[in-house]
């Protein structure tokens, strides 16, 4: 007998409670009180008063708030705390808080309960801190038993350590324009070498440019001097497209590779300690009076010489020819005479950080054209 | 009676003698070898020329270099009898010497031209020139009491200092022959040798650390080419140079030699003619060079001791809370802290100059750059309590005093590269003397036996508490025997110090900074703990005036030292994670890269 009955709950679908709230979230989303609206803060914040107002004993907010939470991408609004709020804000408060042990420990409303865990959730997942304020109204609304708050606290002990785990800082707006966040990612690549200057440069410098574009270049005085010394006759190659990620944001960059020095190769025995160098012990003579002829900075890699890094508009051929002509007149002189390969990886269109100044530019353009 | 008292210790002749060999607590390990007793080396007279008579020298036979084998816990105790350069004649020509610069240089209404004019007056520009070159002949002894005078004048200290090691190297660098047209108008006094050896840091990575190249132009005439730090625009350079890519060569450039320019601190020369000094090997120009070490040091403490003689006549006509204020026990603590500094710094100078004037072929680099770093290290530190009493009311001495002190404890290097160079010279001599036991430490497997024996060995290193057997008290007063064993302590210590540095780094051992320079503050220690326990010993032995002070001054300075050697070698032994340097270095890094103070402010918050 009892056998049969753990085979009877073995054999039933445990998700079966859930289940039915997807059903019934599906019954009752026919009407998108989203559609047709402009798509912005302003609006979706209006759309949550419009609710609130609509009945006093708001009728459907679980259904709402899940619709609500579909919808943020959208707007553009998923990395908003004041949103989250709003919408939190929408669950009556007082009623779902558990006034007697078994209410508390049988999950009083769940249903309440999982969608306000499920909005926590997709506030984490976009990399959203919620604030005390945000505790305060959760504790109104479930009572500190409830499993929202549970996960608010958790998420209130990870999130902050999380935060700023990165050593490259980034600001919590990341920039809409391409040309600020290619600088953010060429920063963060040169950030290997404190010594690294960044400049912009217009590909309208080189007159002989096809696309007219922004290049973001980034070279250290110990690069140039590494550019200077590469053999005139071995080319240097123009490698990448490589990706960097910024967040969510993806910007392009190349580099350009020169030959690396030989390896310093050591063959003292380390545990031989009968002839430790000593210095000459001249007061205010230091150092020596020869250069090492061996790899012995962070720009010479074992695939070679990375003497510098760019980040280009339109990441085409063209931008990077005049990023190499524009080098060449910045300080590294040699490069008229080195020959430079370009080896891209992927054709260059398909990599192409979209610009939107220059994309209007250049249907004004094509416009023109018609019309002529 | 008499029989059985023989018949006992017949008996018992044996046992005694064991209990004896054990505990070896009598003076019989006192040896006066022969190598320590004074010899005496005949004047030379050049019977060709009677006119020519120089002075003579009682050096002692060569010596094992001293601070080198402590590296190794070798004591030389011969060398605890505190080193006695000057006969009766010389002292006393001394005296009368320092008593007319002292008239001039005391008196603070005195123009620095008549305080140059009684230089010349007293052929100080010729000092440690041969006597039959109108010279002095003075040894280092003698230029150090001169020095502690004349650096009334910091200025006219510095120039002197390299002047009197400038005329070291000539002496040495040139054939006689040349040595002999030039030293006239060298010691004239009317222009002084200027040392231009410390160079810029280079500012690109194409840049050599060492720049200033000699070459040979076609009619045969060295000219130079560089920068140089220096300060004086005037008179002869001594020039280091590199010649062949990797050598070093000083030369000399004469006053108004074309293509010498001066700007901001830098002179700079241009194909300027020179004279090769070729006759000094790199090794002895390295040596000589390094008495500038020795005669910096001895300009820093005469700091200092100005500095207290303006603090107490700060202090003696003020009253506080109705009380002398000098009846403050800080104030009077400060003061002696001062005074103990002054003590020790002078005795490591003397003794130092000791050992240069007193053997044949002397050793002692790392003894003058000890001086130097003992005394820059404390100097500043000291200054700057000192200064505290005055600070309000003097400010503008004080400023000056701190300023003076600043420039003389960083001048020509700074101190991490004195630091670099006592460890690194250090270790290079205890690498050779225990490299086959450090080969043995850091290949375990291979030597099991070996590594059992020297646990064992090592057992009560490694608690702390080595076993005493140098015995340098026997060779001190008798009072003076707890400061003399926790001398030896720190003797003993320092083997073990490089043995777990080397066992550690291996090789790399060159390129652990942090802890060379521990290594390198405890040795600077203990030359200055010896220096100072043999010259209280022998003040009190001779019973000199307030030698009981002096001896007082020792027992305390050793114990304080002590404290601080005993830190610093734990501090080795601990390795860079318990001794913090691991972290140090990764904030500093830290700091370099992004020069900002990285944290975030106190009032900063994550979330609301």
């Amino acid at each position: 007998m009892a056998t049969r009955i753990l085979r009877n709950m073995l054999n039933r679908n445990p998700s079966i409670l859930l289940k039915r709230w997807k059903n019934s979230d599906r019954d009752v989303t026919v009407y998108d009180p989203f559609q047709k609206l402009e798509k912005n803060k302003e609006a979706y914040l209006e759309v949550i008063k419009i609710f609130e107002g609509r009945d006093k004993r708001r009728r459907g907010h679980v259904e709402f708030i899940y619709a609500a939470l579909a919808r943020m991408k959208e707007f553009g609004v998923q990395k908003d705390l004041e949103v989250y709020k709003a919408l939190v804000d929408v669950l009556p408060k007082g009623k779902f808080i558990p006034t007697n042990i078994f209410q508390a420990e049988f999950m009083h409303y769940p249903k309440q309960q999982q969608c306000a865990v499920d909005l926590l959730e997709q506030m984490e997942d976009n990399g959203v801190m919620p604030d005390t304020e945000m505790e305060q109204m959760l504790l109104n609304i479930f009572g500190r038993r409830g499993i929202p708050l549970r996960k608010y606290w958790r998420m209130m002990y990870w999130m902050p350590k999380f935060k700023n785990l990165s050593p490259w800082y980034l600001p919590e707006q990341l920039p809409n324009d391409t040309l600020e966040l290619a600088k953010l990612a060429i920063e963060r690549i040169t950030s290997v070498d404190p010594g690294t200057k960044i400049v912009i440069w217009q590909t309208e410098e080189i007159e002989a440019s096809i696309d007219k574009t922004w290049i973001v270049s980034a070279q250290s005085e110990a690069q140039k001097v590494l550019l200077a010394e590469q053999p005139v006759d071995d080319p240097l190659i123009v490698k990448g497209p490589y990706t960097v990620y910024l967040r969510d944001q993806t910007v392009t960059y190349f580099l350009l590779i020169g030959k690396t020095r030989p390896e310093f190769k050591d063959d003292t025995d380390p545990d031989d300690v009968s002839n430790i160098e000593k210095p000459p012990g001249i007061p205010g003579f230091i150092g020596s009076t020869k250069l090492p002829a061996t790899k012995c900075t962070v720009h010479e890699q074992d695939d070679g010489t990375i003497v510098s890094v760019c980040a280009t508009g339109t990441s085409s051929r063209d931008s990077l020819l005049s990023w190499i002509r524009l080098l060449e007149q910045n300080g590294n002189p040699s490069l008229s005479s080195t020959p430079v390969i370009f080896t891209l990886i992927a054709p260059p269109n398909d990599i192409t950080l979209h610009e939107p100044q220059q994309t209007t530019e250049d249907t004004n353009s094509e416009k023109q054209l018609g019309t002529n | 009676m008499n029989v059985s008292r023989h018949l006992c210790v017949f008996r018992h002749h044996n046992v005694s003698k064991n209990i004896y060999k054990k505990f070896r607590s009598s003076s019989i390990n006192y040896q006066s070898t022969q190598s320590a007793q004074p010899r005496v080396v005949d004047e030379k007279f050049d019977f060709e020329d009677l006119k020519v008579l120089e002075r003579a020298e009682r050096r002692k036979a060569k010596i094992r270099p001293f601070m080198k084998d402590i590296f190794v816990s070798v004591y030389n105790k011969d060398l605890l009898a505190y080193p006695e350069i000057l006969n009766k004649e010389e002292s006393e020509a001394l005296d009368a010497r320092i008593d007319v610069l002292d008239k001039t240089f005391s008196d603070p209404e005195k123009s620095k031209d008549d305080r140059s004019r009684v230089l010349k007056g007293t052929r100080m520009y010729g000092a440690p020139a041969p006597l039959t070159n109108n010279g002095l002949a003075s040894n280092s002894t003698e230029l150090i009491r001169y020095l502690e005078i004349i650096s009334t004048d910091i200025n006219l200290g510095l120039e002197i200092s390299d002047h009197w090691v400038g005329l070291e190297i000539l002496k040495k660098g040139l054939l006689d022959e040349h040595y002999q047209q030039i030293i006239t108008d060298v010691t004239s006094g009317e222009h002084s040798i200027v040392l231009a050896i410390k160079e810029k840091i280079a500012e690109r990575i194409t840049q050599a650390d060492f720049r200033t190249t000699a070459e040979l132009d076609g009619q045969n005439v060295w000219r130079i080419t560089g920068e140089k730090i220096c300060n004086k625009t005037n008179g002869y350079f001594l020039v280091l140079c590199c010649i062949e890519g990797s050598r070093l060569r000083a030369y000399l450039v004469h006053p108004g030699a074309d293509g010498v320019s001066y700007k901001d601190g830098v002179v700079e020369f241009k194909k300027t003619t020179a004279t090769p000094l070729s006759e000094i090997s790199e090794q002895a120009l390295a040596q000589t060079l390094g008495l500038s070490r020795l005669h910096a040091a001895t300009l820093c403490r005469t700091t200092l001791k100005r500095a207290m003689h303006s603090c107490v006549e700060y202090v003696q006509p003020r009253v506080f809370s109705g009380k002398p204020l000098s009846e403050l026990s800080t104030i009077r603590a400060t003061i002696g802290e001062a005074l103990l500094n002054v003590y020790a710094a002078e005795s490591a100078e003397y003794f130092t100059a000791g050992l240069i004037d007193g053997y044949l072929e002397p050793d002692a680099e790392l003894e003058m750059a000890m001086c130097r770093n003992f005394i820059a290290n404390n100097g500043l530190a000291t200054m700057l309590k000192l200064l505290n009493i005055p600070a309000l009311e003097k400010a503008e001495e004080c400023e000056r005093l701190l300023n003076d002190m600043r420039h003389l404890a960083t001048y020509g290097e700074n101190l991490d590269s004195v630091n670099m160079f006592i460890a690194l010279n250090g270790i290079h001599h205890a690498g050779k003397m225990m490299s086959e036991e450090i080969k043995q430490i850091r290949n375990p497997v291979l030597h099991p036996g070996f590594l059992f024996k020297k646990a064992l060995a090592n057992r009560k290193q490694e608690k702390d508490d080595p076993t005493l057997d140098l015995f340098l008290a026997e060779h001190l007063h008798p009072s003076l025997r707890p400061p003399a064993e926790q001398l030896e302590y720190c003797v003993l210590r320092i083997k073990y110090a490089c043995e777990t540095l080397m066992s550690r780094h291996g090789m790399k051992v060159a390129t652990a900074y942090t802890e060379l320079s521990r290594l390198a503050e405890a040795t600077t220690e203990i030359l200055v703990m010896s220096a100072v326990l043999a010259r209280a010993s022998r003040a009190y032995c001779i019973g000199l005036r307030n030698a009981e002070l002096e001896m007082k001054l020792a027992a305390s300075f050793v114990s304080k030292t002590k404290d601080k050697v005993r830190k610093l070698i734990l501090e080795i032994d601990d390795g860079e994670y318990l001794n913090l340097d691991h972290f140090k270095i990764s904030f500093g890094k830290k700091v370099l890269e992004t020069n900002s103070v990285i944290v975030e402010k106190p009032t900063a918050r994550v979330f609301w």
